[in-house]
């Protein structure tokens, strides 16, 4: 299997090395023109070969290579105004191109959707946000949350209302791998969900892979989210900030060095423990109930070749009752970068990422002092190279390796308590991957992508490995020591694209996409939950495979300005996990015991409909999906809908600029229920009444449709001050959608028994008010 | 509602601090958050025979076994007496007990006397089908003291029961407290804990009241159960996994029985010590 791949690789790769005619490259930069701040996505064509065309990386660095002659190159950036420059190629050539941002520009008419790569580009199942797109939108508590806006878009799901958890094309919450600045974020949420960990305010794109995962990324089942942050403006000093009714936060960036480096903060807080401090009561004053989060990171331009980045995110949340009962809990990464640009057509980078995300429990109640902590913590070492052979193959390899750490609990007592302290054994693995993929255009009409990724994850003692019967107990016990390899696991997982044009405006792609995934987060509660395990794969447990496939049809219209796209998709997934009934998953020396194995299948087809550009612009989004497991020991062993299986889902996303001061928004969501467990009967235990399960998932939560809408007042713009009022409700009209349906015996009659239905937000208006200068 | 932690033994004794906490939490961000009564359209399972059976080392007698069926979800909370089974308790010692039924759906042993250590078969034969159960009496653990926690959340003022003993080193233990106030039983809470996190310590673990409360100068009885495993995992399962109709589980399921054939329901061979006293 791996030779042959090798092989037909080789021959794939074969053609570029004898293109005959000698080629020059242009290559550079594209940046903000008044921020120097690095443009990712940008698209540089030469009008006289309109099939020579290259896109700038995560750095802004593009290259692009013809044969001798003039030419002119257009560089064009969604939001942003074109750039035209003659080039005379005689040889390779490097030019570092800015490109003016469209509101800051005279005239709005030149303003561009850039150029229709959701049609020209193998990749699909990509959708990209930009923070101007969705600065506008209505959103709770006035927050501007990019994981929210993005469960606006087809194939994605909320977990909840007012959740930032969000499903994609029927994976779980934790087969999202989420990254910032490429570390991990291992718990994307702030305040049991409610919030997202990321501050919109340091963010600089977002792109959501959903199909067709380029072999860069690995390590989760059904999607990529990658968060990149902004690297502060290296020409001058600003800050900015918001202040809002439950949080506020400040944004300070600026150069070290004029257009050499650069630096920017964005920090965060909440304040509705606020309210509880203007209690009059002592125990409520006292109780905690907020987060803070802070973003950094400083660049540094040594010559022309070389780049250093260091960004870092920090992130706490702190929930407490008094002294009684704490927690704190939060993400902590760092990411160290190194550019390097070898050649014009050779760019390196190789990064050293840290990332940790810990909870620390509080319990101090009578004689009882107990603290418990765990962690995952990630060593990860990272290189990345790109290869521009010339303007029909681009290469992209490199290698990845992981050193994971997790502490899964930690218990300290006094002695006086009824616990005894207790430290449940750390586990240690080693993830490591090369990948190489090759993007070839074959001619005008047919473009592929296609790749390799080669994983190993192996279990790393020192510590002792269990073995367990059907019942979950101890059959025999084998003890590693430092070191030692106690079981790997290898994959291949291929990834293909391909782009057949139809017309210069239209095209169908297909796209095959393995993956697998090693760690796996232990949850069976309704709600994000901070206290939730992540565990690595094992000698119990087995890596997740997923393989997917999907097509679909692109179609622009009127100049790119509405943007149209169909996709269907198949996933079948291998070694799901569930749990035993009543699984003790915390605190467990052996919680892989307590896990069942299975299988999932998900289906469906995804319509998106977007108008980019103009006075009123927005989307449409509907997905029609299914999402089933299979365990022996559920449901006598048939397929079953997931918790998170949602048939309809719809939202419709609308932004209409009325003048320069004033900017209307709304935005509707419809979805089915989710897949639940109800009872359908009941008996008594002990004078009280039991409920009686037949099957799981067998009940359907009520659809959920809500309507937000918001508005932007801009203040007078200056060019030292610039401010912004943004008003918004969510939930206009108040729908009781339900949250929650608990059953319980009827309070007020009770020979009865009663199903009770919880809703959380009605008519929630909020207001900010945004400042830069 | 929103739970920030489930299914940790030592969590769990401060969970209704958690929910007391995360619920009014979510409450004060979500502004406007309502309940209500929902008509739901629930599937009738046809009825499912439900057996409660219990042998104590209180020699006093008699123990009762109860025997009735499953209702549908919005029938009246009276569950119908199954009446006619034949029904035996023997134990390790060679002494069958066959039982006699006193009322409807109650049969009460003849004699027999339940003695810690000993093991217990529980054999219920009703219309041709036969239910079987085996429970172990552990060996009783001393009840020491009871004692009281006076907490005050979110300006309610609770009283809550601290049972004080001394957990056995070396060997797992399974406790079940039950709680009378006034002589009238407490059955809305289920209290079970297991030493997996405390073997060989001196315990004194808050009894949280979860819907009745405690008032001073009430008499308050406290009983400590020592039982066997399979018991334990039937409560706890029971009070975890939303047998009672919560939803802090993604998946509510019933809890696994030690009684056989599909029988809903335990049998529970288990010591009994208590102690009665004021509230103070």
């Amino acid at each position: 299997m791996r030779l042959n791949s090798v092989f037909s690789l080789c021959v794939c790769l074969f053609p570029m090395f004898v293109s005959a005619q000698a080629r020059h490259t242009v290559s550079g930069t594209i940046r903000d023109k008044s921020s120097g701040e690095t443009l990712i996505g940008a698209s540089i064509v030469f009008l006289e070969t309109p099939n020579v065309s290259a896109i700038s990386n995560s750095y802004g660095f593009y290259s692009i290579s013809a044969i001798p002659g003039s030419y002119t190159m257009v560089v064009s950036f969604s939001g942003y105004g074109n750039d035209t420059i003659n080039v005379h190629l005689q040889k390779d050539t490097s030019i570092s191109i800015t490109l003016e941002n469209a509101a800051k520009q005279l005239q709005e008419a030149v303003v561009t959707a850039g150029r229709n790569n959701n049609v020209t580009k193998p990749l699909m199942g990509v959708q990209k946000l930009s923070i101007n797109e969705i600065k506008d939108l209505p959103v709770l508590f006035g927050e501007k949350d990019i994981l929210k806006t993005l469960q606006l878009l087809p194939g994605v799901q909320s977990a909840g209302d007012g959740n930032s958890g969000f499903f994609v094309r029927g994976g779980n919450t934790d087969q999202n791998l989420i990254l910032l600045d490429e570390a991990t974020v291992y718990n994307p949420s702030h305040l049991l969900g409610f919030f997202s960990t990321f501050n919109s305010d340091a963010i600089k794109d977002v792109t959501l892979y959903k199909g067709a995962t380029p072999a860069e990324y690995g390590g989760r089942l059904s999607s990529v989210l990658d968060v990149k942050m902004n690297d502060g403006n290296n020409k001058e000093y600003h800050a900015s900030g918001g202040i809002g009714l439950i949080s506020s936060r400040l944004n300070i960036e600026g150069p070290l060095e004029k257009d050499k480096s650069s630096f920017i903060v964005s920090a965060r807080r909440t304040y509705a423990d606020v309210f509880l401090k203007l209690s009059k009561d002592s125990n409520t004053n006292q109780n905690s109930l907020y987060f803070y989060d802070i973003n950094a990171k400083a660049n540094y331009r040594l010559g022309d070749k070389d780049h250093i980045y260091f960004s870092g995110y920090f992130g706490k949340d702190k929930l407490g009752f008094g002294n009684t009962f704490g927690i704190d809990y939060g993400n902590a990464t760092g990411t160290l970068r190194w550019n390097h640009i070898f050649s014009s057509r050779m760019f390196s980078n190789t990064s050293l990422i840290y990332s940790k995300y810990d909870y620390d429990v509080k319990i101090n109640s009578g004689n009882n002092n107990i603290g418990i902590t765990s962690f995952i913590k990630d060593l990860h070492f990272k290189e990345d190279l790109q290869y521009y052979a010339n303007a029909n193959n681009k290469i992209n390899f490199g290698l990845d390796v992981i050193n994971h750490t997790t502490s899964p609990g930690v218990i300290s007592a006094s002695e006086t308590s009824s616990f005894n302290p207790l430290t449940l054994q750390s586990k240690h693995a080693l993830e490591s991957a090369a990948y190489v993929s090759h993007d070839l255009t074959v001619s005008s009409a047919i473009s592929i992508n296609y790749g390799l990724r080669a994983g190993a994850f192996m279990v790393m003692g020192p510590g002792d490995f269990y073995t367990y019967d059907k019942e979950g107990n101890v059959l025999d016990t084998a003890t590693y020591s430092s070191g030692k390899v106690v079981k790997s696991y290898f994959n291949l997982e291929p990834r293909f694209s391909m782009n057949y044009k139809l017309t210069t405006s239209s095209s169908i792609k297909l796209a095959y996409t393995r993956t697998t995934q090693n760690l796996h987060l232990l949850s069976n509660s309704t709600s994000a939950n901070p206290t939730d395990v992540w565990i690595p794969s094992s000698n119990n447990v087995k890596p997740e495979i997923a393989d997917q496939v999907s097509a679909g049809y692109y179609r622009n219209f009127k100049d790119n300005q509405y943007e149209f796209s169909s996709e269907v998709y198949y996933r079948n997934m291998q070694n799901q996990i569930d749990y035993k009934n009543g699984a003790q998953l915390i605190a467990n020396e052996n919680v892989e015991s307590q896990i069942v194995f299975g299988k999932g299948r998900a289906y469906g087809w995804e319509l998106f409909v977007k108008k980019k550009y103009g006075k009123l612009n927005g989307w449409i989004s509907y997905t029609l999906s299914r999402t089933e497991r299979q365990f022996t020991e559920i449901n006598s062993g048939r397929y079953f809908p997931a918790n998170q299986d949602r048939t309809h889902n719809l939202s419709v996303v609308g932004i209409y600029k009325i003048n320069k001061k004033w900017t209307l928004s709304a935005d509707f969501t419809y979805y089915s229920g989710n897949a639940v467990t109800w009872p359908s009967g009941k008996y008594e235990v002990n004078g009280q009444i039991a409920f009686l399960y037949t099957e799981r998932n067998a009940y359907r939560m009520p659809s959920y449709n809500r309507l937000d809408i918001g508005a932007t007042l801009q203040g007078k713009k200056t060019k030292k001050f610039d401010s912004n009022w943004n008003f918004s409700i969510y939930n206009l009209y108040g729908r009781e959608n339900p949250y929650s349906i608990t059953f319980e015996q009827d309070p007020d009659d009770p020979s009865k028994t009663r199903a009770l239905q919880y809703a959380l937000f009605r008519w929630v208006p909020s207001i900010t008010y945004n400042f830069k200068f | 509602m929103t739970r920030a932690c489930e299914s940790h033994d030592t969590i769990k004794n401060n969970y209704l601090i958690m929910k007391r906490l995360i619920l009014p939490g979510v409450l004060a961000i979500s502004l406007y958050a309502c309940q209500k009564t929902v008509h739901l359209h629930l599937d009738n399972a046809a009825p499912q025979i439900v057996i409660q059976g219990e042998v104590t080392d209180d020699t006093t007698g008699p123990y009762t076994v109860r025997v009735n069926r499953s209702v549908p979800f919005y029938a009246e909370n009276s569950f119908p007496a199954v009446s006619g089974a034949s029904i035996k308790i023997s134990d390790n010692e060679g002494h069958v007990d066959s039982l006699v039924e006193t009322a409807p759906g109650i049969y009460t042993t003849q004699g027999l006397k339940g003695k810690a250590g000993n093991t217990y078969a529980l054999s219920v034969l009703s219309q041709d089908t036969l239910y079987t159960a085996v429970s172990t009496m552990p060996q009783a653990v001393k009840l020491d003291s009871i004692s009281f926690n006076h907490e005050k959340i979110f300006g309610d003022k609770s009283i809550y029961a601290i049972p004080n003993f001394q957990d056995p080193p070396g060997i797992s233990n399974y406790y079940q407290f039950v709680e009378y106030q006034n002589d009238k039983l407490l059955n809305k809470d289920i209290f079970v804990f297991d030493d997996r996190l405390s073997d060989g310590k001196y315990i004194s673990r808050t009894l949280r009241n979860d819907s009745s409360y405690l008032q001073p100068y009430d008499w308050l009885e406290v009983r400590m159960y020592c039982i066997d495993k399979p018991v334990f995992d039937y409560f706890d399962q029971l009070d975890q996994s939303g047998g009672r109709g919560g939803n802090n589980t993604a998946s509510p399921a019933n809890p696994t029985s030690n009684i056989s054939n599909g029988a809903l329901g335990y049998f529970s061979a288990h010591t009994v010590r208590s102690i009665k006293l004021q509230v103070y």
